[in-house]
């Protein structure tokens, strides 16, 4: 007798599995239909944009668990045995099904290698459901959430696969079969089984198991488990392209079909509670908090029957309302496993809430006004933008008949805050040492517009970024630097049709150092480490320039923070938060501030007015005395030169 | 009749400091027009009160009482104001610039068909007409205007601490009474209930002592409240303030802090102690009138928004200060 | 709940924000100049935001009325895009400076004029002027309950309660509507008005009536100008730090000088 295995052994009425297993199927397609009908409502387009690259991404995301490894290999390799054990269980069955009704192939040697691959798979699954929960409840990772579903799906899991092997043991140890011992497990099992025994328990166990199964597949729409489905869509939409740029009146506080399904593939796996900077300084905020407050008020809205996750508690919290808080650093996105962007929800969210008008937090709405009135955000007047020049002899560009190779864009927080301005005659020092022909714009220089871009005033940033376009079209304006990375991230990503190439100072300065016409002459003398500031690398991906110019310096000993890079920490000062009136248990910049002193550095350099105040200011209210020092990167380079 | 009427208030019992000081500022002006000047005193009970302020040479002392004066509620207040006015018939109104003169001020106006200026600062008579010339501080005081309206009387309202008050003297004058005819269905306004207050509310101060960093410790700030404690036998509603370090190393609560992410405020007076002068810090006090500066750097930020500075250690400034307040006080 | 009718006064004023080094005194024409833009008055603002509140929360209709020489509608759309009905510009060239007692006679003509309303709100004082006057003068004229100073406003069958600043703390008061009541910053500000809702209103076609002198029967003889005789800058507009030198002692005895100088 070759090899086989006898379908429905022992079991009577099999019907009765057919109206289970249509109805468990006909539950699983209903709740997806009710996740398409609710996305539908939720979503101001539906356009699904055909991407090779995104496609790509997400079968490799999805097959190689490469976003879950990444930055927890613990939680990857947990993943991923349970991803495969139940990928090959469930093919398994499916190719069973195959073989008792389309045509006839489980046989001979064939049989042997499904049998002892389905004990593999069962075996992997067994392994990382059990890890899971060791995870959780044992280990207590502290990212993991503990609620009632997070215990029912893994224990599901486990009594389905338990229950597996179990009849397994059961069936082997009535057949016998010479062939057994290629299903190893059930086989090792079979041998606690009496052949009588075992037959009678048989059905009762069969039919248990399979309402586990059955049940399961249908629960995968009712729980998080929809992350199996959601997760890829989910790295499918958010590696499409999006439009930069929205207008109002084309919905740009509306969600469209990425985040929606983001809200949903989203498995709660907290990764980026643990990376969000606000959560770090205890702030009313997390961005899994604020997607799940969104993804339920979402089905709350579009689904007559409520959140389709019956386990989820009936009020998540308000956090919905504390988007305010989000600083924009893109922290969140760097490990999301289905690309997560949760501060470009938060965005959306704070368009909304600017238009209303009445949740608009008053220091905001007074610094909008300002921005709006005078172009910047600290000062009622124009005039003073330039006067940091006073003494420096620079070309003003807006002067008739002035020209220049270069623009220098100094930024509003530059041009007005004391500590900031430093950056300003500090840079333009450099430049002239090397030769280099500028000029700045003087009390003409507009707002780039990051601010009212990042707290979601889009009309104002509309304005400010048209203002901007026709003042550099107007006085023939090609090449500009800027001092922040702010302005830099604006012009560069969100003014569509520039008519100029916009880089940071330290490219600029990358650059001189490659033509030589930088040298550092002088030692400096100390040992510094480096602050990436968000809108420079994580946003931009700029890592090396700074840190190929610091090392440059002779003398210098650059050592790096316990964050650094994608994984840097955010001062705190972007995303408009410079300018609302929040705090928390301490402050972002203090944690960072702390991060840096204990490297031992004596210097913090970093490469962005608004991390140099929030840092600086750290540092006077952590009391760190000299020599410990905040610095930003031209003060460094100057004194090198 | 009475060339110059001065309203008077009554405080704790006693006639209000701003009241002598009309009383300065009507004998003044009675001289410029050559006539007496007299005070009306109105509340439930205010006889002591009217003893009181005839040594500092009212002519006479207007009384008028009534038991429904008690508490201030202004349609009644109102009501007598307009009725002592139409009896006296005064050339020259003067209140003080306070909660009741501008609860007061404009409806009275309104009534008398004249016209008021407020928060003067400076009053004298036009000799060529007679006419009240009326100086007050406007856009913010960032201008001094003069002004001469029609009407009778001439109304103002008197900023405090700009006229000198009256000396007292030889009490020449009379008392006068005056029958109130008030009754409870003028009333328009019902009062339900007052509730009392305490808070650090510094955009109400007149003067902000402030600390910073520089202070170096906690213990500053008990040099910085016996300043405030020496100022306040000058100014009215001294309050101590600071900028953000001194709140985040825990030396003071952050009600009182300055600034971008404190309260905004524009006091007559602002004293930074140690205080660097950062935007996020001035955008919430560069808007006071006078700013003083003590900052051992010379090089600061603070420096170039005061009018005055004094580039010296605090502790060794601000005990030899309060020294020589308390000399001229 | 009855539907509350509420007219606003609001004024328009160069941004009493602006720093000193912005603000220039012509003493020959007797102007003060500021460099800076136009805005309504901040105090009139809170006015406008509590009248919007009660509005959501009753229903009803909101008239802004805004007086000068020439009134920009495209400062006062602001008070549309935040929630008023109607705006309506009182424009005259006899309206130019005019005193408390004047604007306020013009503008209780327009009161009138509307005729029906249960509410009247203006800010506690215009942001330039600082006099303090308009309102509680047109609580007068057109015999109204006044109340003055309001940090809270809500309505109960047809009368009013209002929470006012008193130097104690504040007092809760009940009045009848109509009535009058000047509003203080407490109310909170008025919310964030967006670009976009700007820019739909001022596109927007609508029209704004204008009404003049003679609409609201006030005869240009019934209107006085402030009465300024004269103008100047206050005695060191500017700043200019003066340092004081010498020993501690002598800093501190100058510096004790300054403060009596300022008393
Ligand atoms: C988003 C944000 C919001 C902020 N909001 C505010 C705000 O609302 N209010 C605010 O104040 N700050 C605010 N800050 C902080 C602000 O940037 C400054 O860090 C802070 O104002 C500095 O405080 P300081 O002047 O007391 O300290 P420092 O800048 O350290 O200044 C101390 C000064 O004291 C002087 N000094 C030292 N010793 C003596 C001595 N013995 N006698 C006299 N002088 C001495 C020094 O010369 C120095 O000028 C904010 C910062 C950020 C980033
Ligand atoms: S962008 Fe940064 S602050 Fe905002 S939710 Fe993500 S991690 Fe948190
Ligand atoms: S948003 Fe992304 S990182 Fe955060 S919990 Fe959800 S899936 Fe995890």
């Amino acid at each position: 007798m070759t090899p086989h295995r006898v379908m429905f052994w022992q079991i009577g009425n099999v019907w009765i599995f057919y109206v289970l297993a249509g109805l468990a199927t006909g539950l699983f397609l209903a709740g997806v239909v009710a996740y398409v009908s609710v996305w539908k409502k939720s979503s101001r387009s539906l356009e699904i944009p055909f991407s090779k690259e995104a496609l790509k991404r997400m079968i490799l995301d999805t097959f190689l668990g490469r976003r879950v490894l990444q930055g927890d290999v613990a939680a990857g390799l947990m993943h991923l045995l349970i991803f495969w054990g139940f990928l090959s269980l469930f093919i398994g069955t499916s190719l069973l099904a195959i073989h008792h009704y389309i045509f006839t192939f489980l046989e001979g040697t064939a049989h042997l290698i499904f049998s002892f691959g389905l004990e593999v798979g069962g075996l992997m699954l067994l392994a990382g459901v059990i890890w899971a929960l060791i995870r959780r409840y044992l280990q207590r990772v502290p990212r993991l959430e503990r609620r009632l579903e997070d215990a029912v799906v893994p224990l599901w899991l486990l009594l389905a696969a338990l229950s597996g092997f179990i009849l397994e043991g059961l069936r082997l140890a009535v057949e016998r079969s010479p062939w057994g011992g290629w299903s190893f497990v059930g086989w090792c099992l079979s041998g606690f089984f009496s052949p009588a025994g075992a037959e009678g328990l048989y059905p009762y166990l069969w039919w248990g198991h399979a309402l586990l199964c059955l049940g399961f597949i249908a629960v995968i729409p009712y729980t998080k488990l929809f992350h199996i489905l959601g997760a890829p869509a989910g790295i499918y939409l958010q590696g499409a392209s999006k439009p930069i740029v929205l207008g109002m009146e084309e919905g740009a506080g509306e969600f469209d079909l990425g985040d929606a399904i983001f809200f949903d593939g989203c498995m709660r796996c907290g990764r980026c509670v643990e990376a969000c900077p606000s959560v770090g300084a205890g702030e009313p905020f997390a961005p899994r908090d604020f997607v799940q407050a969104l993804r339920q008020a979402l089905w709350q809205e579009h689904f007559p029957l409520g959140d389709i996750r019956f386990m989820s508690p009936k009020e998540e919290s308000k956090v919905d309302e504390n988007f305010w808080y989000c600083t924009t650093c893109r922290a969140c996105l760097e490990i999301c496993p289905v690309y997560g962007a949760a501060f470009e929800v938060v965005t959306k969210k704070r368009v909304l809430a600017v238009e209303e008008g009445t949740m608009v937090p008053k220091l905001l709405n007074q610094t909008l006004e300002k921005l709006f009135k005078y172009n910047n955000p600290w000062e009622s007047s124009k005039r003073k933008r330039g006067a940091w020049a006073d003494g420096l002899e620079l070309i003003d560009l807006t002067k008739r008949g002035a020209e220049a190779d270069l623009c220098y864009f100094v930024g509003c927080t530059t041009s007005f805050d004391d500590t900031a301005q430093m950056i300003a005659r500090s840079f333009s020092k450099v430049l002239q040492t090397a030769g280099v022909n500028f000029g700045i714009l003087g009390k003409k220089e507009p707002c780039c517009g990051d601010i009212a871009r990042r707290v979601g005033e889009l009309g104002l940033f509309e304005e400010q970024r048209k203002g901007s376009e026709e003042l550099f079209d107007k006085y023939g304006i090609t090449e500009v630097a800027t001092s922040s990375p702010h302005c830099f991230h604006t012009f560069k990503n969100e003014y569509p049709e520039a008519p100029f190439r916009a880089r940071h100072y330290t490219q600029v300065l990358r650059e001189l150092m490659a033509e030589g016409k930088l040298r550092f002459k002088k030692g400096v003398e100390a040992t510094v480490t480096y602050h990436d500031p968000c809108y420079l690398g994580r946003h931009n991906r700029i890592f090396d320039e700074p840190r190929e110019i610091i090392r440059a310096i002779p003398g210098i000993n650059l050592i790096e923070m316990t964050h650094y890079q994608a994984d840097s920490l955010c001062c705190g000062g972007g995303g408009g938060r410079m300018w609302q009136d929040l705090q928390g248990e301490v402050k972002m910049s203090e944690v960072r501030i702390r991060e840096a002193e204990a490297t031992g550095a004596e210097i913090l350099i970093t490469a962005c007015p608004l991390c140099l105040i929030m840092l600086e200011d750290a540092r006077k209210a952590a009391g760190l005395k000299e020599p410990f020092r905040v610095m930003d990167l031209n003060e460094l380079v100057l004194q090198a030169l | 009749m009475s060339d110059v009427l001065i309203l008077g208030e009554v405080k704790e019992g006693s006639l209000d400091l701003k009241t002598l000081e009309l009383l300065g500022a009507g004998k003044k002006l009675a001289g410029e027009l050559g006539g007496e000047f007299s005070l009306l005193l109105m509340g439930d009970s205010v006889s002591g009160m009217a003893d009181e302020a005839l040594p500092y040479g009212p002519a006479k002392v207007y009384k008028l009482e009534h038991h429904l004066l008690q508490g201030f509620k202004t349609d009644l207040w109102l009501a007598c104001l307009e009725q002592a006015c139409r009896e006296i018939n005064p050339k020259v109104l003067l209140m003080s610039h306070s909660f009741l003169g501008m609860e007061l001020g404009p409806r009275l106006a309104c009534r008398l068909n004249t016209r008021l200026t407020t928060d003067c600062i400076d009053l004298s008579i036009d000799p060529e007409d007679g006419l009240l010339l009326r100086t007050k501080p406007v856009s913010g005081g960032n201008a001094i205007s003069v002004f001469k309206c029609p009407g009778e009387p001439q109304l103002a309202t008197v900023r405090g601490k700009v006229f000198a008050a009256a000396e007292s003297g030889d009490a020449n004058g009379e008392i006068v009474d005056i029958k109130a005819k008030i009754d409870e269905s003028m009333i328009k306004v019902e009062s339900l209930e007052i509730v009392r207050e305490e808070i650090v509310a510094l955009d109400k101060a007149d003067v902000v002592v402030s600390g910073g960093a520089g202070l170096g410790e906690e213990d500053g700030f008990e040099l910085l409240e016996e300043l405030r404690e020496a100022l306040s036998k000058s100014f009215a509603n001294v309050m101590i303030g600071c900028s953000r370090v001194a709140v985040d190393k825990g030396w003071i609560s952050s009600d009182h802090q300055v600034g971008l992410t404190g309260t905004m405020i524009s006091p007559d007076i602002y004293v930074a102690v140690g205080i660097s002068g950062a935007i996020q810090h001035l955008v919430g006090m560069v808007h006071a009138k006078k700013i003083i500066a003590i900052n051992t750097d010379p090089g600061c930020n603070m420096f170039k928004v005061a009018d005055y500075g004094v580039v010296e250690d605090y502790e060794e400034i601000i005990p030899a200060l309060i020294e020589k307040l308390e000399e001229l006080s | 709940m009855t539907e509350i009718r509420i007219i606003v006064c609001a004024k328009q004023i160069p941004d009493p924000e602006a720093p000193l080094s912005d603000v220039s005194v012509d003493a020959e024409k007797m102007e003060v100049i500021v460099d800076a833009p136009q805005v309504i008055s901040p105090f009139d603002e809170n006015a406008l935001e509590v009248a919007v509140r009660l509005k959501e929360e009753a229903g009803g209709k909101i008239s802004v009325l805004s007086l000068g020489k020439k009134v920009s509608d495209t400062v006062l759309r602001k008070t549309l895009a935040a929630g008023a009905d109607e705006l309506i510009l009182l424009e005259d060239d006899n309206f130019e400076n005019l005193d408390s007692h004047s604007t306020a006679a013009a503008l209780a003509g327009a009161i009138r004029k509307i005729g029906d309303y249960d509410l009247v709100l203006t800010g506690r004082q215009a942001g330039d002027w600082d006099s303090g006057q308009v309102g509680l003068i047109l609580g007068e004229m057109l015999a109204l309950p006044c109340i003055s100073l309001a940090r809270d406003i809500s309505i109960e069958d047809g009368n009013v309660l209002v929470k006012k600043n008193i130097p104690e703390g504040y007092e809760r008061v009940k009045a009848q509507m109509p009535a009058l009541i000047t509003v203080s910053n407490e109310v909170g500000e008025l919310r964030y008005i967006s670009r976009t809702k700007m820019l739909k209103m001022m596109r927007g076609a609508r029209s704004i009536p204008s009404w003049s002198a003679e609409d609201l029967g006030v005869t240009p003889e019934a209107l006085q100008q402030m009465g300024i005789t004269a103008l100047s800058s206050p005695p060191d507009m500017g700043r200019d730090c003066e340092l004081l030198e010498g020993s501690p002692d002598e800093q501190a005895e100058k510096l004790a000088e300054v403060f009596k100088t300022l008393r």
